[in-house]
């Protein structure tokens, strides 16, 4: 039996499955469900790709963190017991008509395309991976951080309750916009 | 510009002057307006009266043209005067009886709210009437024609705030202008053959060896004689005439009997060489005149309203003008052209000195209301009706007695014993209307008192005694005239057709005789029925009421045009209608709707949701991607 | 259809479910979902191509995590964004957000 081609298909109907779960089901939480479904399929790609470092940051990331975050989210907005409008069919005809468009004419330019012949092995090691991000992509590297340390800090301010509102005194924290 | 052409400019400008000043200046002050009208007037006859003293030479002709409109070598617009025997005496006539017309008027529209109107719009008929006969090339006839069809109108619907006379003038322009589509495709037809031709030349081109082909001429002339029979009222297109009457009684003298109506005989005999060249054309217009004399000499036998009686009149007498010049003679037709003008205002203008006493236009009412008081107007009446019936020593004798010497050379002798008929029904409804306005109980009754009812169609206006004393002045100057212009025959034959035989005033042939006989008994019959005392007052046609309803209503033609012109006019005009309202309309409503509509449906993409954006936005893109991925890149 | 050309089919797939769902779906979460689809599609799509063409797929792994890192951060914001909202007009339906219609 051809392991790799078994892989393949299996994470490949995976991410797919968990895909349609994430945008096809109407329960938010079953929404969530399925995504971390998907990204297991899309882990598991990336394993027959050889890159496994990359397969669990993004299970750590995504599922772990992003995941996580959005079940939260959904806990802090939306009333659980709101009664469900249901679909519009046009929307849902329309909304399929697009992505049909879209992926007719990617494919179209992915059968165009001359892509190389692969030279390298399979073999990639983490240990390449952390020596490019401090040589060649050290840029990189630095803003992403830098980016992650904006996002969090944004992310606090915007979610955070306008002090002034409340009308409570002014705290000794400085006034931030909210 | 030598003397003659001053002379023939004044004769047209200075009425165009003193309407141009009456209309725009003088609107209040109606004695300034009559004034300045007559004056114009004066000063046209005047100039009339030089051309033809200088001019009326037989066999001169002087021609003055100059260009005012090039448009190419062959093709411009010019201006000018043509001056010979045959314009200057019709410009003589024009501006004379203008004057006098004017003159009447000052008393018979005394007192009239458009008094200074009405005087500006009869300097504008003049202005146009002389242009008209004075004038050079055949484009300037034209326009000349169409403004005294303005004028026309603006006179019969001198009253307009009444439904009756603001409808018989439409109808009238409505009529006249249907001949003058023909006319004018005449006109046009020899302008593309000729270019810009002067009138002789377009006579010596017609002539036998000239450049028109004879089935030109033949066409020409039969589409320049529908402008005629349009302008004269002849044949179908004679019923706007008896409803002109609605106009004031002096306009109805000058416009409709002796000048205007005229210009259509004047236009034959003008060109009556290039008529003369289309003999088939002119055989049909010998028989279309003569039915039509005969035929409105039946209508105006049954009439009972005196204006109405004068109209059917003129358009017998035209007939009988078109008929001598489609025998042959255009000595003869104007001959009788310019007795007529004189006899037929002299009877008009009497006719309105009655109905200015009676206020009414019926004969009965008016002999019921002293019309033996009105002595000029009796002398008036009488003598008008003797030179129209034809006795000798009127003028009306000697001219008819042309016109039916011409019809014995050059017409067939049916022709001939139907033309005497008529002149022999002539007779006898002259005088039947005399008898009629003068007899009857109350009539010897002197004494100016004004009817107890007013009443009937009479018309506005009533005057002081100085007033009255113009009407009566004019009227009795024209009946001297009438006596005077039988004596012109010699001179205007020796002027117009110098080659003829001219026969003298008193040659009395079998067929003078004849004539004179008809027009005894035709006097008689009106006096057995209408004058002796204690007639039965009927005429032989009344006595048959069918007979006398079919001649009364115009024989029916006014039927006949409202059950079929005048219905599928309107059909068409309804169907242009909602031509216009559905489709033209709709078009362009739609149109603006439809764009409304895709503006609308284009708003429907700003609709605020990103889902829409980012639908929009990839959709084309993909698109966009997948058609350049076909054509294989960019090209 | 070589085993690279099956990898981006996959991804394409992928993407176009994103795609669906992003447009399809009324909650805002339920839209963010899609898009981290999306961006997950993404990622195997580069990586599939660095290292199944061309020389080296240690770039490809970098470009990967990167991206990552910024769809971390970028749902990060997104969310306290939501939770903002939330506040302010009590739902989070995108179809009430649209004053910048016309």
């Amino acid at each position: 039996m051809n392991w790799n081609a078994f892989l393949f298909g299996a994470s490949a109907a995976l991410a797919l499955v968990g895909a349609l779960f994430a945008v096809g089901l109407k329960n938010i939480f079953h929404n969530i469900l399925g995504f971390a479904l998907s990204l297991v399929g899309v882990a598991g790609l990336f394993l027959t790709l050889g890159s496994d470092f990359l397969a669990i940051v993004l299970l750590l990331v995504y599922v772990g963190a992003l995941g996580i975050a959005m079940v939260y989210a959904v806990m802090l907005s939306q009333p659980l017991d709101t009664p469900r409008t249901p679909r519009s069919l046009p929307k849902v005809v329309g909304s399929a008509l697009l992505a049909a468009v879209v992926a007719m004419a990617l494919w179209l330019v992915i059968r165009r395309a001359h892509f190389p012949p692969s030279g390298g092995s399979l073999e990639v090691t983490p240990q390449m991976t952390g020596y490019r991000l401090l040589s060649d992509y050290v840029l990189a590297f630095e803003l992403i951080s830098i980016l992650l340390v904006i996002a969090m800090m944004g992310a606090v301010m915007v979610a955070r309750k306008d002090r002034s509102r409340s009308g409570r005194a002014a705290s000794a924290a400085p006034k931030a916009s909210p | 510009m030598t003397g003659a052409t001053v002379a023939a400019l004044l004769a047209q400008g200075s009425p165009l002057l003193a309407c141009a000043v009456v209309l725009i200046a003088l609107r209040g002050r109606p004695r300034a307006a009559a004034a300045l009208g007559i004056a114009g007037m004066g000063v046209s006859f005047a100039a009339s009266a030089y051309l033809v003293a200088a001019v009326a030479v037989p066999g001169h002709s002087f021609l003055a043209q100059t260009v005012f409109l090039p448009v190419d070598a062959a093709h411009s617009l010019a201006f000018g005067v043509l001056l010979d025997p045959l314009s200057t005496t019709m410009a003589l006539v024009v501006s004379g009886i203008t004057l006098a017309v004017m003159a009447y008027s000052t008393g018979y529209m005394a007192g009239d709210p458009g008094y200074a109107r009405y005087f500006g719009f009869l300097a504008l008929f003049a202005w146009a009437m002389q242009g008209l006969v004075l004038s050079a090339n055949l484009l300037q006839t034209l326009a000349f024609w169409e403004l005294v069809g303005l004028a026309s109108f603006l006179l019969i619907g001198f009253w307009f705030e009444r439904p009756a006379p603001a409808a018989a003038a439409r109808k009238a322009f409505i009529m006249t202008r249907v001949g003058d589509v023909g006319f004018l495709l005449g006109v046009l037809l020899l302008l593309r053959a000729l270019g810009l031709a002067t009138i002789p030349d377009v006579i010596a081109a017609a002539a036998p060896g000239g450049a028109l082909t004879p089935r030109t001429v033949s066409v020409a002339a039969a589409l320049l004689l529908m402008g005629v029979i349009g302008k004269s009222a002849q044949g179908p297109l004679f019923t706007w005439l008896p409803d002109a009457m609605e106009g004031p009684t002096p306009v109805s003298a000058l416009l409709h009997s002796a000048t205007m109506v005229a210009a259509g005989v004047y236009l034959v005999a003008r060109l009556h060489p290039l008529f003369m060249a289309a003999p088939a054309v002119m055989h049909a217009l010998l028989w279309l005149a003569l039915v039509t004399a005969l035929a409105t000499a039946t209508m105006a036998m049954v009439a009972t309203d005196i204006k109405r009686v004068l109209a059917y009149s003129t358009i017998s007498q035209l007939g009988y003008m078109l008929m001598g010049l489609a025998a042959g003679s255009a000595a003869a037709g104007f001959f009788h052209l310019v007795t007529h003008a004189g006899f037929k205002a002299l009877l008009f203008l009497s006719a309105g000195i009655f109905i200015h006493h009676a206020h009414s236009n019926e004969m009965q009412e008016i002999s019921e209301r002293a019309p033996w008081s009105q002595r000029a107007g009796v002398i008036g009446l009488v003598a008008g009706s003797a030179a129209l019936a034809g006795v000798i020593p009127f003028a009306g004798y000697f001219s008819k007695e042309a016109i039916l010497g011409s019809l014995g050379t050059g017409a067939s002798p049916l022709v001939v014993a139907l033309a005497y008929l008529g002149a022999g029904l002539t007779a006898y409804y002259a005088f039947r209307m005399v008898f009629v306005t003068l007899g009857g109980t109350g009539a010897r009754a002197h004494g100016g008192t004004d009817a107890p009812t007013h009443g009937g169609t009479g018309e506005r206006g009533h005057g002081a005694t100085a007033g009255e004393r113009a009407m009566q002045v004019t009227v009795l100057l024209l009946a001297v005239l009438t006596l005077v212009l039988g004596y012109l025959g010699p001179w205007l034959g020796a002027r117009l057709a110098p080659g003829e035989a001219a026969h003298g005033p008193f040659d009395v042939g079998v067929g003078a005789l004849a004539a004179l006989a008809l027009v005894a008994a035709g006097i008689a019959l009106a006096w057995v029925e209408f004058g002796r005392r204690g007639a039965r007052r009927v005429g032989f046609v009344e006595r048959m009421p069918a007979l006398a309803r079919f001649f009364g209503d115009n024989w029916y033609l006014d039927r006949l045009y409202r059950a079929t012109v005048i219905r599928w006019a309107v059909a068409l005009a309804r169907a242009a209608h909602w031509n216009d309202r559905t489709i033209v309309d709709g078009a362009t409503d739609g149109l603006a709707d439809g764009t409304i509509g895709g503006g609308r449906l284009l708003a429907l993409v700003q609709s605020g949701y990103v889902q829409v954006y980012l639908t929009v936005a990839l959709g084309l893109i993909a698109a966009l991607a997948y058609v350049l991925g076909r054509a294989g890149g960019v090209p | 259809m070589t085993w690279l050309h099956w990898y981006l089919l996959v991804a394409l797939l992928l993407f176009c479910v994103g795609l669906y769902g992003l447009v399809q779906r009324r909650s805002l979460i339920a839209m963010l979902i899609a898009l981290e689809l999306m961006l997950a599609a993404v990622s195997l799509n580069i990586v599939a191509i660095t290292s199944l063409s061309g020389s080296s797929s240690s770039v490809g792994q970098v470009v990967a995590l990167i991206l990552i890192g910024v769809a971390a951060a970028e749902g990060a914001i997104a969310l306290s964004l939501f939770v903002a909202i939330q506040r302010e007009v009590q739902s989070i339906n995108v179809e009430n957000l649209s004053e910048l219609k016309g």
